[in-house]
């Protein structure tokens, strides 16, 4: 950092970038909600929280980076007034986090805060002082209500006498509103700055041990941009502090022109080859290229990674292709689209496009590096049938016709068909505990006879079901048409659609979580949205449904019974196949597929009287695709239990959900109804 | 079984779908338009400045088409609390009186609290003018535009508009976050407590464990966001088209000038 000198090195790094984006973010939303949503008053209290984090983490050009992101969005949303709550909460956040990573302690942050009241006070006695007739105008409305208050008051003889000493106390705290505002503006600021550090306190300790997921690293270079042809002669690479290499030693040359695959099981080393290439050093051997890797440079080397959503940087279409690009760069956007397959989208949102049109989109935005390198690391792995195979189609060919390198890092055997040839990983693995690579999903007859016991009892009941988002505003979006389908005791049922088939806000209904604007959605008889709860409902990002720190303490919650009852909390993890000393682990300790077992142990330690599961396989490996799923099937066939998935793949599923519902545009397909019919409905 | 009535939700930085004058406008023109009108209105908040801009805002939003469905369903409680503080302002009394039939009544106070009410409403007019007809897409690069002068005071004008176009992306990935969170809060069973100080601890725990969740979520969002900076090679352009105001945009900056103007010479006068 320091040897870039000068003005580039007090420019933020992409990290910081990234931090004062998603914080600024996180610190307006929360402002914002705890303004419109009433429920939520007091969490204006821990709305400081985010920018303190960022003050306790980050240098202070990076709150102030934030700082002024938040408030912009404030004003933009409600005007001067969003923006100065927006502000004052980014202030007194970053004083406390400022304070938190100085050492200080409460006193300090009482010290500072009384300052900060004084400050803020001579501030607004400033700006009254200046907008004299808003200030008259205040003042003499707020006198007039108290006056009218008062007289009402006066009309009750008994209370006569206090009304005329309440109306001198405010006449003479009125007229002397200066000291009234600082006093309020000291005693409000301690308060939110003592609550806020208390949480910033809190919080901190609970995000101790939280896996960086942070990957990339730019490297400085100083050789004009040349990564190619690339020559790996025994490069082997261990993480520091590990006790096995997470590559074994590799010979590969990469040359202009070739698709090369790369395959090989979980923990064989992809990622970190990807790593390599973008310019980790490796930990013996060596990595030879004649000029520099030119990460994200023109020319030079481009990665597309796994998660759709975080690619993508710019929130139209266009911007997207172009975001990073040096100033002044002229670009061919509705080419690339072309090149890519979405043609004519340049004006649309992000925010509205599938996974895989997102994917795509990444890489429309690497390729307009014009790189002489893509890596692509597993971009298919959370994308649909549909959207895996327009993305594959992008792929193919496309080394051969831009004259670059394609390393193309993917789980799945059959992708690698369409390289030159290809690499795998797991032969080097000498200890093969590892899991193998798996056959990719591939869409499988929908007429499956049921063999589950299922019985003829109805738990959930869908009549009619429609819903509208946003109903009677220009936003209005329809979600769902006349949906109607039973699901009886013991049943399983797979609801399978694309990208916004309507399935999630289906899944919402089914727990009650949504109130559907038309038609009813019964469970055993009830309306689902007065017994929440007792469907369960596991989302997709198991995270954010893990809401206390440790896992005894999540399940517990969850169920609804005490911490301290090791038994039924030992009992719970059993039952989704997890060892009881994982009780006092916590929740950002367990790994991908441990998350969504200990969700599901807490929702069924409550028995409900059906479990749905959205998206339940998304983001495993292959090896925790296939234990979850063993697990879920022996609880529907043993206990049980009423299943009900919510999926855009059918893979695996069959045993668990030998009923197939198809969801499209917000309607049950016809034919898939007729074989729910032949499963069991009377 | 039938339609229920839904209440009309806020929806937040999503442009009324269309197109229109206001929509077409340049993103930077209508934050001038609001800067420009809010410190207008703290400086004289008379009738007839507030009067004025209500005309501006007003054919604004109707030039603009913006149906009525887009205004959010107003809960009860801030009908029964502006009545509330009408009907004590009125018992407030001060000149002037108004003769009606036999009886005076004195509405001077009545006046004032209108005064401020119509402020408000003005006022949040205004900012939600801006976020029905502007493309959040649009907003970080017209900032940069309008910030361009600030660079020589050593501002990183252009690192804030990076920040702020990217948070400006986070924003609804964060608010559907929160959805999810509280969805997951509502499924769990309410633990009984014995008494309201318990509740209230009880309360606090929960919300920093909620804190700590979103925290988490978001954290891990800024670390995949800040790979996705690095491997496009860093910070740089934003948008793909230019960003800067058309003839269209000097014309409003025109007529809001005007208006404005004219609004501080008729409450000068009407003053003295």
């Amino acid at each position: 950092m320091t040897s870039m000198g000068g003005k580039r090195a007090r420019s933020l790094t992409p990290v910081e970038t990234a931090q004062a984006s998603v914080m600024g973010a996180l610190s307006a939303a929360l402002a914002i909600v705890s303004v419109v949503v009433p429920f939520a008053g007091a969490l204006s209290l821990l709305v400081t929280v985010p920018m303190g984090l960022l003050g306790y983490r980050y240098r202070l050009r990076v709150l102030l980076a934030a700082t002024f992101a938040a408030s912009a969005i404030g004003f933009v949303i409600a005007g001067i007034s969003g923006f100065m709550v927006v502000l004052n909460c980014a202030y007194v956040g970053g004083l406390t986090g400022i304070i938190k990573r100085r050492g200080g302690g409460v006193p300090t942050v009482i010290g500072v805060s009384v300052v900060a009241g004084v400050l803020n006070g001579l501030f607004i006695i400033a700006v009254l002082t200046v907008l004299v007739r808003l200030r008259t105008l205040t003042l003499e409305a707020i006198t007039a209500n108290v006056d009218g208050m008062l007289n009402a008051i006066s009309a009750m003889p008994l209370l006569r006498e206090s009304a005329e000493q309440m109306r001198l106390i405010t006449a003479a705290v009125l007229r002397n509103w200066p000291v009234l505002i600082m006093v309020n503006s000291i005693f409000s600021i301690m308060l939110v700055s003592v609550v806020g550090w208390w949480a910033l306190s809190r919080v901190l300790e609970r995000l101790r041990g939280i896996p960086d997921v942070h990957k990339l690293e730019a490297v400085e270079e100083t050789a004009p941009v040349a990564p190619l042809p690339i020559r790996m002669s025994q490069a082997r690479f261990r993480y520091p502090g590990a006790d096995h290499d997470a590559l074994l030693p590799l010979n590969l040359t990469i040359d202009s022109g070739e698709h090369v695959a790369v395959v090989g099981a979980n923990g064989s080393g992809k990622t970190t080859l990807m790593l390599l290439l973008c310019g980790r050093p490796p930990t013996s051997g060596r990595i030879d290229r004649p000029g520099s890797i030119g990460l994200g440079q023109l020319g030079g080397t481009a990665v597309v990674m796994q998660h759709p959503e975080s690619q993508v940087l710019g929130t139209r279409v266009a911007d997207d292709v172009v975001w990073g690009l040096p100033p002044g760069t002229r670009t061919d956007v509705a080419g690339l689209l072309g090149e890519v397959g979405l043609s004519g989208m340049e004006e649309r949102d992000t925010g509205g496009l599938s996974g895989g049109e997102l994917q795509r989109l990444a890489v429309a935005a690497a390729l307009a590096r014009q790189p002489s390198v893509l890596i692509a690391d597993e971009i298919t792995s959370m994308v649909d049938q549909r959207g895996r195979e327009a993305l594959l189609g992008v792929l193919s060919g496309l080394a051969d016709r831009r004259q670059m390198a394609l390393v193309h890092i993917t789980h799945y055997n059959n992708e690698a068909e369409i390289a030159n040839r290809t690499v795998n990983l797991s032969d080097s693995v000498d200890n093969m505990v590892m899991v193998g690579s798996t056959a990719p999903p591939v869409p499988t007859a929908t007429v499956i006879s049921t063999s589950a016991p299922s019985s003829a009892v109805p738990v959930l009941h869908l009549d009619g079901v429609g819903h509208v988002y946003g109903s009677g505003t220009p936003w209005a979006k329809t979600a769902l048409r006349d949906v109607s389908f039973t699901v009886n005791e013991g049943d399983g049922v797979l609801i399978h659609g694309g990208n916004g088939s309507g399935k999630s806000t289906l899944a919402w209904i089914m727990a009650g979580l949504t109130t559907p604007t038309t038609g009813s959605c019964l469970v055993r008889g009830r309306p689902a949205d007065e017994c929440v709860g007792d469907v369960a409902i596991a989302f997709q990002a198991a995270r954010l449904q893990l809401l206390r720190s440790r896992v005894d303490l999540e399940v517990a919650s969850a169920a609804g019974f005490s911490p301290w009852d090791t038994h039924r909390v030992a009992s719970a993890l059993a039952t989704v196949g997890l060892d009881g000393s994982l009780a006092r682990r916590r929740v950002d300790q367990l790994s991908g597929g441990q998350m969504r077992r200990v969700v599901i142990a807490g929702l069924l330690a409550r028995w409900p009287q059906a479990l749905i599961l959205d998206e339940p396989l998304a983001g495993l490996d292959a090896a925790s695709q296939r234990g979850l799923l063993r697990l879920l099937t022996d609880l529907r066939l043993n206990t049980g239990l009423t299943v009900v998935v919510i999926s855009h793949d059918f893979a695996g599923l069959e045993e668990l959900c030998p009923r197939i519902l198809h969801l499209e545009s917000g309607m049950v397909d016809a034919a898939s109804q007729a074989t729910g019919a032949a499963g069991g409905v009377s | 079984m039938s339609a229920t009535r839904q209440r009309r939700p806020v929806v937040l930085l999503r442009p009324v779908p269309g197109t229109s004058v206001i929509h077409q406008l340049w993103a930077g023109t209508k934050l001038i338009v609001v800067l420009v009108i809010s410190m207008l209105l703290a400086f004289y908040p008379g009738w007839i400045v507030i009067g004025l801009m209500a005309v501006l805002v007003g054919t604004a939003i109707w030039l603009a088409h913006i149906p009525r469905g887009a205004m959010p369903s107003i809960p009860w409680w801030v009908w029964a609390l502006v009545l509330f503080g009408a009907i004590t302002a009125t018992m407030g009394g001060g000149e002037p009186v108004l003769h009606l039939w036999s009886t005076d009544i004195e509405v001077g106070g009545l006046l004032k609290f209108l005064r401020i009410t119509a402020l408000s409403i003005v006022l949040l007019a205004l900012g939600a003018l801006v976020s029905w007809t502007t493309n959040v897409a649009d907003i970080a690069p017209a900032i940069a535009t309008l910030g361009r002068p600030l660079r020589p005071l050593r501002i990183p004008v252009d690192d804030w508009a990076v920040v702020l176009a990217l948070a400006l992306r986070a924003f609804p990935m964060l608010l559907d976050e929160f959805r999810l969170l509280y969805a997951a809060r509502r499924l769990r069973p309410r633990p009984v407590l014995p008494d309201g100080r318990a509740k209230r601890r009880r309360w606090l725990t929960d919300m920093v464990d909620l804190l700590a969740a979103g925290v988490t979520v978001a954290l891990r969002r800024a670390d995949e966001m800040g790979d996705a900076i690095t491997a496009r090679g860093g910070t740089g352009q934003i948008a793909a088209a230019p960003s800067r105001p058309r003839r269209a945009d000097w014309m409003a900056l025109s007529i809001c000038a005007a208006v404005c103007v004219l609004a501080i010479v008729l409450e000068i006068r009407g003053l003295s």
